[in-house]
C-alpha cells in the first residue's frame, strides 16, 4: 500500500546509566496506522515511545519519522533542527495531562501554533476553537484547567496536540491517571481520531481498547518486542508463552 | 473531584440538617474571633511595656515628633530608592544567575558559580568597601597606563569606576542580593514538574521559548514571596550605605542623633520608619501574590 512507512525505527537502544532499557527494537508505522503498544511497567514500551519524539535521546538507532531521519549512536548527539522537525510530525499526549496551568484553555490550545509556528493570533485563536469544538470542550475555552475534571484536561491535552496538526500522535498512557468514570469520554476522542484515518501509536493498559482501536499490537518485554500482530488473534491466541502470560490473569477479569 | 464537591447542589433536595452545618461555622467563626481579640490584648499589653519603659527613661517625644518629618522625609526616600533599584538589578542578576546556574554551557556554568559563590561568601559591608573605596584606585591605575601607553581614552575609562556613594551601594546590593537570588531563582525553576517542560517541547518549543513561556512564569508566582523576603531583607541592609554618608534612614538619625545627644529618640525613629516600610512591603507583596494565583483558584 505505501512505498515508505510514515515512521521507521531501526534497531533502537536506550540505556538509563547502566540500564539497557532497550534492546535493539525496529518497527515502523505506515500512514492511517494505530499501532498499540502493551506490556508491563517496566518493559519499555513508554521508553520507545519517548524515543520517537525525542523526549528521551535514542543511545542507538535510527530514527525516520516523515521525511526526517536521525541517526544515534553513543557519542553522536542529533542535530536540534532535526529534533525539531521529528517534534513539528509528532503529537504527545501524557498519562499526567501537563496542561499549563498559568494558561487558559485556549491559551493552552494555541501556545504552539503562536509561539513555534509563529501564527497570528486571531488566526490561532480559529484554529484552536476547531479543535476544542472537536473534542467537545469549546464551552470551556476561558477556564484555566484547575477547574477541569482529569478527563476533560485529557481531552483539552489532545486538542493542544492536535492544534499542531502533526502526522502521527503519541499517546503514553492517556487514561492511567483518570478516574475510571472519565476513562470513556478519552478513550471516545482517541477511538474517533482512528477512524477518521489518524495515524497513532498508543502505550495502553485498556486491553479492550487496544483490540478496539489498534490495527496492530505489539507486546514488549525486557526491551525488547516479543510478538506482534493483528489484536483480535494475538489476544485470543498468544504465540509466545510470555505473551500469554501477560495476557492470561488480564484475560480472566475482562471478556475480551 | 473536590470540583464538584465545592459547587453548591443544583436540583437536589435540600439537606434537612442544613441547621446544623451552619451552627458550626458560626461556631467556629466565634472561636477565631476570639482569638484575635486574646492575640489583640497581647499586642497592647507589650506595646503598654514599651512605652512605660520609654517614660522611665524619659524619652524625648516632643523632640522626636519635632524632627520626624525631615529624617522621614528626606532620608526614607533614599532608603526607598536604594532599595527598589537594587531589588530590580538583583532580579535580573538572578535571572541570569540562574539560568547560568541551570545550563550545560561551561563558561555560563561557570560563571554564575563563581559569582555566587563569591558575592554570598563575602560581607556586604566589605564589597561596599572595595566597590566605593578600591575601585577608583584601578581608575587610576588605567589612567596611568593610558598616559604611558599615549590613549587618552583609558583615562576616560578609568573615570567609570569612581562611583558616588549612591552609585557603589545600588552596585553592592545589587550584586549581593542578585547572589542570594541566583539560588532561589533557580530553586523555582527546578520546581517545576518536568511534565511541564516535555509537554512544551513536544510542541516544538525551543529550550528557551520553553522556559520563557512555561517554566518562568509558574515558578515566578512560586518564588513570589521569596523575593519580597529578599526585598525586606535588602530595605535593612540599606542602611549599611550610611557609612558612605548618602542621606537615607540610618544616616540621618545617626546624625541627629549626635547632634543633639538623643539617641534613643532618633534610631527609635529609625527603627520604626524601617518596620512601616518593611509592613508596606509585605503588604504589596501580599496583593502580587494573590494576583499571580488567579490561575489556580478553582
Amino acid at each position: 500500500m505505501n512505498a515508505k512507512p510514515l515512521i521507521q525505527v531501526e534497531n533502537l537502544h536506550k540505556w538509563f546509566g547502566m540500564l539497557h532499557v532497550l534492546r535493539g527494537v525496529s518497527f515502523t508505522v505506515q500512514t492511517r496506522e494505530v499501532l498499540v503498544l502493551i506490556g508491563r511497567s517496566g518493559s519499555g514500551k513508554s521508553t520507545m515511545l519517548r524515543c520517537v519524539n525525542f523526549l528521551e535521546e535514542p543511545s542507538a538507532g535510527t530514527i525516520q519519522v516523515g521525511d526526517v531521519v536521525v541517526g544515534c549512536n553513543p557519542g553522536v548527539q542529533p542535530d536540534d533542527k532535526d529534533i525539531l522537525a521529528v517534534r513539528l510530525q509528532t503529537g504527545m499526549v501524557f498519562q499526567e495531562f501537563n496542561l499549563f496551568p498559568h494558561m487558559t484553555v485556549i491559551q493552552n490550545v494555541i501556545e504552539g501554533l503562536t509561539t513555534v509556528k509563529k501564527m497570528p493570533k486571531d488566526k490561532a485563536v480559529a484554529f484552536g476553537e476547531k479543535y476544542l469544538a472537536k473534542v467537545g470542550l469549546l464551552e470551556k475555552r476561558d477556564v484555566f484547567p484547575i477547574r477541569l475534571s482529569g478527563g476533560q484536561k485529557q481531552r483539552v491535552a489532545i486538542a493542544r496536540s492536535l492544534a499542531m496538526e502533526p502526522k502521527v500522535m503519541l499517546f503514553d498512557e492517556p487514561t492511567s491517571a483518570l478516574d475510571p468514570e472519565l476513562i470513556g469520554e478519552v478513550l471516545d476522542v482517541i477511538r474517533e481520531l482512528a477512524y477518521e484515518g489518524m495515524s497513532m501509536i498508543i502505550v495502553t493498559h485498556e486491553m479492550g481498547f487496544a483490540q478496539d482501536v489498534g490495527d496492530r499490537v505489539m507486546y514488549l518485554e525486557n526491551g525488547i518486542i516479543v510478538e506482534e500482530g493483528l489484536p483480535p488473534e494475538m489476544f485470543k491466541d498468544p504465540k509466545d508463552p510470555r505473551t500469554k502470560n501477560f495476557l492470561e490473569p488480564i484475560k480472566k477479569y475482562h471478556t475480551l | 473531584m473536590a470540583v464538584e464537591a465545592l459547587s453548591p447542589p443544583v436540583g437536589q433536595p435540600p439537606d434537612p440538617d442544613y441547621q446544623m452545618g451552619l451552627d458550626l461555622m458560626a461556631f467556629q467563626q466565634k472561636q477565631r474571633r476570639i482569638l484575635s481579640i486574646k492575640i489583640a490584648v497581647v499586642w497592647l499589653v507589650l506595646l503598654g511595656f514599651v512605652i512605660s519603659f520609654l517614660l522611665f527613661i524619659e524619652f524625648d517625644f516632643a523632640y522626636v515628633v519635632e524632627n520626624a518629618w525631615f529624617i522621614i522625609k528626606e532620608g526614607a526616600k533614599w532608603t526607598i530608592i536604594i532599595s527598589v533599584v537594587s531589588i530590580f538589578f538583583a532580579t535580573i542578576l538572578a535571572l541570569l544567575g540562574a539560568l547560568g546556574r541551570l545550563s550545560k554551557n561551561s563558561i555560563a556554568l561557570g560563571i554564575s558559580g563563581f559569582y555566587v559563590s563569591l558575592f554570598r561568601g563575602t560581607p556586604l559591608l566589605i564589597q561596599i568597601y572595595v566597590i566605593y573605596l578600591g575601585l577608583p584606585q584601578v581608575g587610576k591605575s588605567l589612567a596611568l597606563l593610558g598616559a604611558s601607553l599615549g590613549l587618552p581614552f583609558l583615562s576616560t575609562v578609568g573615570d567609570w569606576f569612581i562611583l558616588t556613594p549612591i552609585q557603589s551601594g545600588v552596585l553592592a546590593l545589587s550584586l549581593n542580593y542578585g547572589a542570594y537570588m541566583t539560588e532561589i531563582f533557580r530553586a523555582g525553576l527546578q520546581s517545576i514538574h518536568h511534565g511541564q517542560n516535555e509537554a512544551a517541547v513536544s510542541l516544538g518549543l525551543s529550550r528557551w521559548q520553553t522556559i520563557r513561556r512555561v517554566i518562568l512564569p509558574q515558578a515566578v508566582r512560586i518564588i513570589i514571596p521569596d523575593i519580597g523576603n529578599q526585598f525586606i531583607a535588602m530595605q535593612k541592609d540599606s542602611s549599611l550605605v550610611s557609612i558612605m554618608g548618602v542621606w537615607e534612614l540610618t544616616y540621618m538619625a545617626n546624625r541627629m542623633a549626635r547632634k543633639d545627644i538623643k539617641f534613643m529618640e532618633m534610631f527609635l525613629l529609625a527603627a520604626a520608619a524601617y518596620w512601616v516600610l518593611t509592613i508596606i512591603s509585605s503588604w504589596l507583596e501580599g496583593l502580587l501574590e494573590k494576583r499571580l494565583s488567579h490561575a489556580y483558584e478553582r
